[in-house]
């Protein structure tokens, strides 16, 4: 009995002795060793969501009187690239704004965001300085510090700096950085920096470079582009002022009075990629929740006070997006949304951080104009998906945030609102599709949407392609494969690459794979292609088949015409289209064509007079330049000419009376 | 409301001058037209503009290189209002002597004090556009330099308010010097002045006797000019469906004819307070000029 007990005791011992090693490998294999938090604390989920390959943690204190910051931050890096890493590059997106940086080089030369430069100002200053960097294990590098310019050569470019360690980090070993900065705010640029007493703290700390296709991605800030960074934690101190309103990404998890008359308000956040906050005096705060599919989210508002009238316009349309979002593509993980109204006049306004947004609007709106709150809104939101989740490089690929997202905000918007979701006031309308054709209109045939994102010709085009153009592509697949479709695809893409750093082709795959149809013949020239879309119904005629007898008297109904319609493909982007050619008899004719050739006739014998053709009658093209030409009436309609021309008579009759009446 | 009677009893000057106005708005949007209907007569598209106002379809129709530039646009609108604006300056003169009558004065003489006093109201406006610049330009001045530091402050709604407080008070000013020489465009006709300078001096003195009656009634024909011009283009809004080509015409006409009429009135009104100035018993008794200057059409 003692021994079968003695035996049963030292099988069950070895069984829990096997049972814990192999837990143990279990745990390796799935797991990595890391010292990374796997906290949840921040996001309705049980485990994490991303591969955490980072953990920020920030002690800062700000100083608005010289709007400037102190802080301590220590950046654990996990290795997993498969690989040694030896050396580090770091942002200091920050230094951008001085005046001999690449970023002000490019905003000078093409006026960037309407910043024209002619003088320098010393206001636009800002900087991030490191004041000493440690590698734990291996000793003060600040000496090693290099500075890097890998995308223009820039010497005195100081937006990334490299570290070579003396010890590589092996393939999924970790390595802590320990860095003292200091920042200096400009009044607001590119939405980072002060304005009066406000603060929107953005892109305000070193942060690594992404290992990203077998390499480090960490280009120079440029004035055209935005940013990229890996996945991970962040645990962040503010000190400031305890007369300010504060508001970060993630979620508040202290708020600390000190005897100096500041406070500290510590921030986690859970599976995010940036860390972004405000501070302001000024702000009114307002909650809400939104009930998305994995849990509740707090959505917090901070609102100017002049602005409080118009929070119902920013929740009604926070929570439309949010809910069609969810239902249509996939929960909103995160415990809490917040939505920033900046300072008005600032350059604040409009721009996407992880969980935290700012929108702006003005104190006083029409309820039909939209563009802002409501578009805004909705903008920055879908950034939650395209840019906060689906984390795609926005410096190469800058068409696959902002232009998906833009494509979405047609969506979101004219699902909330109807077809006329952009302006509605006054008898003017303005619809979201069609304002994303006009942007791209004008440089249809500048950039194709894959270039990287400093290389655009020029800012405008960089803008019209990116959202613009992205838009009007993907209306337009609409058309190929249907919305329904299309909308699956977004919801595939989504849940297969939320948390990753997908790439254009991973995109363009996945639309392929569920439409199960190969468009690559549509791809190769909307999306990597600069080719241009105008088709055109050139000419209708139309002649009685008899027309040679000389006691020819046409009757409707009963005469034999001959009728043409001649349709031109004017550029080069090849397109099948559907035309519409209407007869005097209400008779209705659909052809279509594949558009290889540059023209085609259709010739039709009945007893009616053509009296119009259009090419894709159903508006499903939205890359067309021309929609004017694309349709012909035999007789014309000088009704709306004649209402413009009314419009300019009015006009400058009054500009005359009003001349004269001051002048005379 | 004493002009009203003369604007009343003169109707056919409002009427000429807004079939000038008319015909030299219609004659600038010629090349406008030409352009839109190029683009527009034969698409479907158009439609947009004509079941409602599609800014994208406007916006596009803008853009088209067919339709050419703006300033193809806006530059022959720009210089016929400029003509409408010397063509008012050349027949004002005869207006005025036509509201100080008590009858129709005839084409001949209406034409002959035009021409008289033509050189009289270039000068005139010169005096005007110095003064009305100086002091409009110090008041936008320092009413930018206002909502300047309104803007550094963290009140929002302070530097529009002060905008507009500022724009009321321009107004304000504009008017009252508008009113000023208006009196002494009046005093050069009627008085037969040649020195305008003695006008303005004229002008100026009555305009400073009756300033709360002449500018109230200054100010309220501007407002209900204002009136007249919202409540026309909201009537317009309102009640004209969209493809109504005629119904706009007619709506945005007779709004205009109306605000024309308007300042037609502060013109009558001017006249107004002038004569009653005239009918007044002078102060003190001086010995007559013997060879005073009499424009032989007024009647006294």
């Amino acid at each position: 009995m003692g021994l079968k007990r003695g035996l049963l005791i030292c099988v069950l011992v070895s069984l829990g002795v096997i049972s814990c090693l192999a837990q143990s490998s279990t745990r390796a294999s799935s797991a990595p060793n890391t010292s990374i938090p796997n906290t949840t604390s921040a996001i309705n989920s049980p485990t994490p969501l991303s591969q955490r390959v980072v953990h920020y943690e920030i002690d800062a204190r700000y100083d608005p009187k010289t709007h400037a910051l102190d802080a301590y931050e220590t950046l654990t890096y996990h290795n997993f690239t498969g690989q040694p890493l030896d050396s580090f590059p770091f942002h200091l997106y920050l230094n951008a704004f001085q005046p001999t940086a690449t970023w002000v080089r490019e905003g000078k030369r093409q006026a960037t965001r309407g910043q024209t430069f002619d003088k320098w100002d010393p206001k636009n200053y800002g900087a991030d300085e490191i004041k000493s960097f440690e590698v734990v294990g291996q000793g003060d590098l600040t000496s090693q510090l290099q500075f890097v310019h890998p995308d223009d050569d820039n010497q005195e470019d100081r937006t990334v700096v490299q570290v070579r360690l003396p010890q590589p980090i092996p393939p999924d070993g970790e390595v802590q950085f320990k860095i003292r900065f200091h920042d200096q705010f400009p009044e607001v640029l590119m939405r980072t920096g002060w304005d009066r007493d406000f603060v929107l703290g953005g892109q305000w700390f070193p942060k690594v470079g992404v290992w990203w296709h077998g390499a480090w991605n960490c280009h120079q800030f440029h004035a055209m582009t935005e940013f990229f960074a890996d996945f991970g934690v962040y645990d962040v101190k503010l000190t400031v002022p305890q007369f300010e309103v504060v508001a970060a990404s993630g979620i508040k998890v202290s708020d600390v009075k000190n005897a100096d008359g500041t406070e500290t308000v510590a921030y986690h956040g859970d599976d995010i990629h940036d860390f972004a906050w405000t501070a302001s005096p000024h702000y009114r705060v307002y909650e809400d929740t939104f009930q998305s599919s994995m849990g509740p989210v707090k959505l917090i508002f901070l609102m100017q006070p002049a602005h409080s009238g118009q929070l119902q316009r920013h929740v009604r349309l926070l929570k439309g997006a949010m809910d069609r979002y969810d239902r249509w593509y996939g929960p909103y993980p995160y415990k809490t949304f917040t939505m920033v109204d900046p300072d008005p006049g600032s350059q604040a306004y409009g721009m996407e951080y992880p969980t935290f947004v700012t929108s702006g609007t003005s104190w006083i709106l029409p309820p039909g104009e939209r563009e802002v709150p409501e578009f805004t809104v909705e903008h920055e939101f879908g950034h939650q998906y395209w840019y906060g989740m689906v984390a795609t490089n926005e410096f190469e690929d800058p068409w696959m945030d902002e232009g998906i997202n833009s494509y979405n905000d047609v969506k979101v918007m004219d699902s909330i609102f109807g077809p006329n979701a952009f302006f509605d006031q006054w008898g003017a309308t303005a619809s979201m599709r069609q304002l994303m054709r006009t942007e791209y209109i004008p440089v249809a045939d500048f950039d194709p949407l894959t270039r990287m994102g400093w290389q655009f010709a020029n800012f405008n085009s960089y803008v019209a392609i990116n959202f613009g153009k992205t838009a009007s592509v993907l209306l337009t697949l609409e058309g190929i494969i249907g919305e329904d479709t299309l909308r699956q695809a977004f919801r595939t893409y989504f849940m297969r690459y939320r948390f990753t750093h997908p790439s254009k082709e991973d995109f363009l795959k996945t639309v392929e794979e569920v439409s199960g149809k190969d468009l690559r013949w549509y791809f190769n020239q909307a999306v990597y292609g600069t080719e241009v879309l105008d088709y055109e119904v050139q000419k209708v005629s139309c002649f009685p088949v008899n027309w040679y007898k000389d006691d020819q008297h046409e009757k409707k109904g009963e005469t034999e015409y001959v009728s043409d319609a001649w349709i031109h493909r004017k550029e080069n982007f090849i397109f099948p289209v559907e035309v519409e050619i209407k007869f005097d008899n209400g008779e209705k004719v659909r052809e279509r064509w594949d558009g290889q050739d540059r023209w085609v006739r259709f010739e039709y014998q009945k007893r009616a007079k053509v009296v119009s053709a259009e090419i894709d009658p159903d508006h499903k093209i939205y890359l067309d330049r021309n929609n004017f030409n694309n349709s012909y009436t035999v007789e014309p309609n000088t009704a709306p000419g004649s209402k413009l021309v009314n419009y300019w008579v009015f006009v400058t009759q009054f500009f005359a009376q009003f001349l004269s009446w001051w002048l005379v | 409301m004493a002009g009203a009677n003369i604007v009343r009893r003169n109707l056919r000057y409002i009427i000429w001058f807004y079939l000038l106005n008319l015909l030299f708005a219609w004659w600038g949007a010629a090349g406008f037209g030409a352009q839109a209907h190029r683009i527009l007569d034969r698409s479907l598209y158009a439609d947009g503009l004509l079941h409602g106002m599609d800014i994208a379809v406007l916006g596009e129709m803008f853009a088209r290189p067919e339709f050419g530039s703006p300033a193809g646009s806006s530059a022959p609108a720009t210089r016929l209002a400029v003509l409408f604006f010397l063509i008012s300056l050349l027949f004002m003169p005869g207006v005025l002597v036509g509201y100080a009558s008590d009858h129709r004065i005839s084409r001949e003489e209406f034409s002959r004090i035009c021409t008289h006093n033509l050189w009289r109201f270039l000068r005139l406006l010169c005096f005007f556009v110095i003064i009305a610049g100086i002091v409009t330009g110090i008041l936008f001045g320092i009413q930018g330099g206002v909502v300047k530091a309104a803007d550094q402050t963290s009140n929002e709604r302070l530097p529009d308010i002060l905008q507009l407080v500022g724009l009321a008070i321009i107004f304000m000013v504009a008017t009252a010097i508008r009113a000023w020489f208006d009196l002494a465009q009046t005093d050069t006709v009627l008085d037969d002045q040649p020195a305008v300078r003695k006008s303005v001096a004229a002008g100026f003195r009555i305009a400073r006797q009756n300033w709360v009656r002449l500018l109230g009634n200054y100010v309220a024909i501007a407002l209900a000019a204002a009136a007249i011009l919202v409540g026309g283009i909201l009537l317009w809004h309102a009640i004209v469906p969209p493809s109504s080509v005629f119904g706009a015409f007619l709506i945005s006409q007779l709004t205009l004819f109306l605000l024309l009429a308007m300042r037609f009135w502060q013109r009558a009104t001017a006249v107004a307070f002038y004569m009653r100035r005239l009918a007044e018993p002078a102060p003190e008794v001086q010995p007559a000029p013997a060879t005073a200057a009499q424009p032989a059409s007024i009647s006294r």
